[in-house]
């Protein structure tokens, strides 16, 4: 009989898209560990002990060790990168996140999100829009727009939420047409470049975060995020 | 926040646009609306004021005062305009504050006042924002702290002996009986408002005591304004399980400032719904306001942000829209924020005031130039140099869950019993995966279910990055037919990976294997340029269905000239649309003859197949095979 192939997971296959798109841009691809230190993942990125801001996240805590926590976000690796290199910057990272909520077709504990970081002497919010739209126009096809609207986040001033539409008959005809949320972005605060070692006077950048399982369901039209975590061939094998 | 239109409209006197025309104009400058509900003759938005300008926003004056930014509407009135004087001072009642935390403290005694039922409008007011009412003196607190944002708290004078209140920490083990009828015990990071003779009156901040508070026979009171330090708020309320509408404003650290106009708004809406008269006011006025500090920001540097291209002008019209106070140095501004937006404490934060209110639709996309990166990320680079061999070796990739029922790594507020743990090897959850495999093997089209994965796992000490491979056959593991298959597989990764040990006896007993990455990565050259990525994925998934699967078995002789793809397609036409999966798992020649055997699952999405329906299907597939001259074994 054909010796059948295997199959990898459709978070893989993602994954890699979105490396080869961002790499088209010189984005390099950079990790960083799952249990974090509690510090990278909300003091030095401008989120205070002790302040509603801490809230904004459901956190999975060690027992007897608060000085870790398991990420909630791949915002921390921003830290860790900047720490050891100057401007001018271009990272993506992906990578396994984790938050203390309920699950249900759309949400679990675990999933995987997608940090973007472009630092240098005048990148704005107009080169945040020109990434996203170069990066969703190819990842979905046809044409992509980019909107954005005020909101907060505590390591970005500005801080803003992204829309985007797909147009063209390239893209998909589920997201054709409509505004969808995607993802959070931002000027990346002072205070974190700062805490990082770079000179806010000097250098200057965006940053966004969004999820890749959410990315994989639009992109492939899987209905629940929970799937992806089951180890079920009968999702697996047809990828 | 859910705030209503008709409360926003009077500080507008009557002139908002339409209310879905106010909810776009605050989603694209301020906030998200999460819901627009018309309510009898209202409407009520539910603004998702968030962390940043909460100690200003939450209550309808802050939204109507960023309402009329947007919309360059001037206020008809601005409860904030000017400093109330709180007079006449009266010394007929005394405060005493011992408390670190306590960082303004005002109060206003009235006598003569009549509890009764509210007035329609202020009834309703509160109940369009889904607050109940409960009599005119606790609504008219309410009321102006869900309209300046400044909670407040009528005593009934009779109940303060010494005619005075005290501001303390709690005693150890300390106990009150509150007006949500719990009874709270406290340590002495609490902070309480108590009577003079020290008895217990309110948790400050927080919530007020069912004793202390007002009945129908209350006729003077001592209406308290005050303003509670943001940390010890929090950590009271979060220790006590116990949050409210006004420990959320302290929290997010509402201005001491706001207390004297909180205490005169309160003040003229009990005396205007509830009757009586001011003795006189009392005023800690325990902070020395410091000077507002002010805050520089280049034009050069707003645009630079923004990615914007804006003029002076264009940005003293947006200051002049919010009714700053600022100067001019050349092209620097120096503003002075109002006293209650202490959010405006950096450059940028002005910068973002004014990239919302001129709008970001204006902010053009600039796309960074085609670059090569700097790097090539080594882990992922081998990671799919792994993937890459084992998929070739018909092995297939999960993610599972780091998460386990027991481990080493033990969470400290786990959500569910059975995920209480961090895993610390692959392989446990690889079992699982292959078992749970196993009966859906015919439906895959599978002889073996050959799993990898690779992830991340948790020791004691450190994480570590590892991969798993798993095999077994669908009744279970079988080491004569599913043990060459994991050795070929370990194989094959020997040619990426020189180093690979050999495959331990144990592992090819059990048909799991697992092996860490990390260090076996870090000893390889490193890539010069990532792999080139095969097609893009064009998949749309198809759900499958949670009903069970029935198998057959067909085989046949045929000519060898026949072409197996017709055979095949015969096979699909006649099984129809309920057989989900046709294997061919062998083939062999005798002859000028030809054997084929298939196995066809069929399935339906709505219901448990039964044998009979299954045996009817099969009925017309041995004819339409018979016809065609194939011969069936």
């Amino acid at each position: 009989m054909e010796h059948q192939l295997g199959h990898k997971h459709p978070l893989t296959h993602i994954i890699s898209e979105v490396n080869t798109i961002f790499a088209e841009l010189g984005f390099v691809f950079v990790e960083g560990p799952e249990l974090e230190e509690t510090r990278y993942n909300f003091d030095l990125l401008n989120v205070p002990k002790d302040h509603p801001s801490r809230d904004m996240q459901d956190t999975f805590y060690i027992e007897g060790k608060p000085d870790v926590v398991l990420r909630t976000h791949t915002s921390p690796v921003q830290v860790r990168y900047m720490e050891s290199h100057q401007p001018p910057i271009r990272i993506i990272v992906p990578g396994k996140v984790f938050r203390n909520e309920a699950t249900d077709a759309t949400h679990e504990a675990q999933f995987f999100q997608l940090e973007g970081l472009m630092i240098d002497k005048d990148v704005s919010l107009g080169h945040l829009k020109g990434t996203l739209e170069f990066f969703f126009s190819r990842f979905f096809g046809g044409s992509t727009e980019v909107r954005l609207r005020p909101s907060f986040f505590p390591f970005v001033e500005p801080g803003v939420e992204v829309d985007m539409r797909l147009t063209g008959a390239d893209a998909p005809e589920k997201l054709r047409g409509r505004w969808i949320e995607i993802m959070g972005a931002g000027m990346v605060h002072p205070n974190v470049l700062r805490n990082a070692g770079i000179d806010p006077e000097v250098y200057q950048g965006f940053a966004f975060g969004m999820g890749m399982d959410r990315l994989a369901m639009m992109k492939y039209g899987i209905d629940d995020v929970r799937l992806f975590y089951t180890g079920d061939l009968r999702l697996v094998n047809q990828f | 926040m859910k705030v209503s239109y008709n409360w926003l409209n009077t500080y507008f006197d009557g002139k908002l646009p339409p209310p879905e025309q106010v909810a776009e104009e605050l989603t694209f400058h301020a906030w998200e609306i999460e819901e627009v509900i018309r309510v009898a003759d209202d409407v009520v938005l539910d603004v998702k004021v968030l962390p940043d300008k909460a100690m200003w926003a939450l209550s309808h004056r802050g939204i109507a005062k960023d309402l009329s930014t947007i919309l360059d509407l001037p206020l008809t009135h601005d409860p904030l305009a000017s400093v109330p004087a709180l007079e006449p001072k009266t010394d007929t009642f005394t405060i005493k504050i011992d408390s670190p935390h306590c960082r303004r403290f005002a109060a206003a005694r009235i006598q003569g006042v009549t509890v009764g039922p509210s007035p329609e409008w202020l009834r309703m007011a509160l109940e369009s924002i889904g607050q109940r009412s409960i009599n005119n003196l606790v609504d008219a607190s309410n009321y102006v702290m869900f309209d300046l944002g400044q909670p407040s708290h009528a005593f009934d004078a009779i109940k303060l002996p010494g005619d005075g209140i005290q501001v303390r920490q709690a005693l150890p083990g300390e106990t009150l009986a509150a007006l949500d009828e719990n009874e709270y015990t406290f340590s002495p990071e609490d902070t309480l408002i108590s009577s003079l003779e020290g008895r217990a009156l309110s948790i400050a901040g927080i919530k007020g005591g069912k004793d202390s508070g007002i009945t129908e026979a209350t006729t003077d009171i001592i209406i308290e304004v005050a303003n509670w330090d943001p940390i010890t708020t929090r950590k009271t309320a979060a220790r006590l399980k116990l949050r409210s509408d006004a420990s959320t404003r302290y929290e997010n650290g509402i201005v001491p400032e706001m207390v004297p106009f909180g205490l005169q708004a309160v003040v003229r809406l009990i005396l205007e719904v509830a009757g009586g008269a001011v003795t006189g006011y009392v005023d800690s006025a325990l902070e020395i306001p410091e000077d507002i500090k002010t805050v520089t920001v280049t034009l050069a540097k707003v645009n630079r942000v923004l990615g914007l291209q804006l003029t002076v002008a264009k940005v003293m019209s947006i200051f002049d829209r919010f009714g700053w106070k600022y100067e001019m140095n050349g092209d620097t501004f120096i503003i002075t924020p109002p006293f209650e937006r202490t959010d405006l404490a950096i450059p940028e934060d002005i910068i973002e005031e004014v990239g919302r209110i001129y709008g970001y639709e204006h902010v053009a996309a600039i796309t960074p130039d085609l670059t090569a990166p700097t790097t090539i990320n080594r882990r992922f680079y081998y990671s799919e140099a792994v993937r890459d061999i084992l998929v070739a070796q018909g092995f297939s990739e999960i993610y599972t869950s780091s998460f386990r029922a027991s481990d080493q790594v033990k969470l400290h507020n786990a959500l569910a019993a059975d995920k209480g743990y961090l895993r610390s090897r692959l392989a446990e959850n690889m079992k699982d995966a292959l078992a749970k495999n196993a009966p859906n093997a015919d439906l895959l089209g599978l002889k073996q279910i050959s799993l990898f994965e690779i992830g991340t796992v948790f020791g004691k000490e450190q994480e570590s990055y590892r991969l798993c491979l798993g095999i077994q056959s669908p009744s279970g593991y079988k080491p004569k037919s599913d043990g060459p298959i994991l050795q070929a597989a370990w194989d094959a990764l020997r040619s990426l990976l020189p180093d690979l040990p050999v495959l331990k006896q144990a592992d090819l007993a059990a048909g799991i294997c697992e092996i860490d990455l990390g260090e076996t990565f870090a000893s390889l050259p490193a890539p010069a340029a990532y792999g080139v990525s095969g097609q893009v994925l064009q998949v749309s998934y198809k759900p499958f269905s949670v009903y069970p699967a029935i198998a057959r078995d067909i085989a046949m002789w045929v000519g060898s000239d026949v072409d197996e793809g017709e055979i095949a397609d015969l096979l699909r036409t006649h099984a129809g649309s309920l057989c989900v999966r046709i294997t061919l798992f062998d083939r062999f020649q005798k002859d000028e003859k030809i054997s084929y055997a298939y196995r066809l699952v069929f399935q339906s999405k709505e219901k448990t197949l039964t044998d009979a329906e299954v045996n009817t299907i099969m009925d017309g597939v041995y004819q339409a095979v018979s016809q065609r001259g194939f011969t069936t074994r």
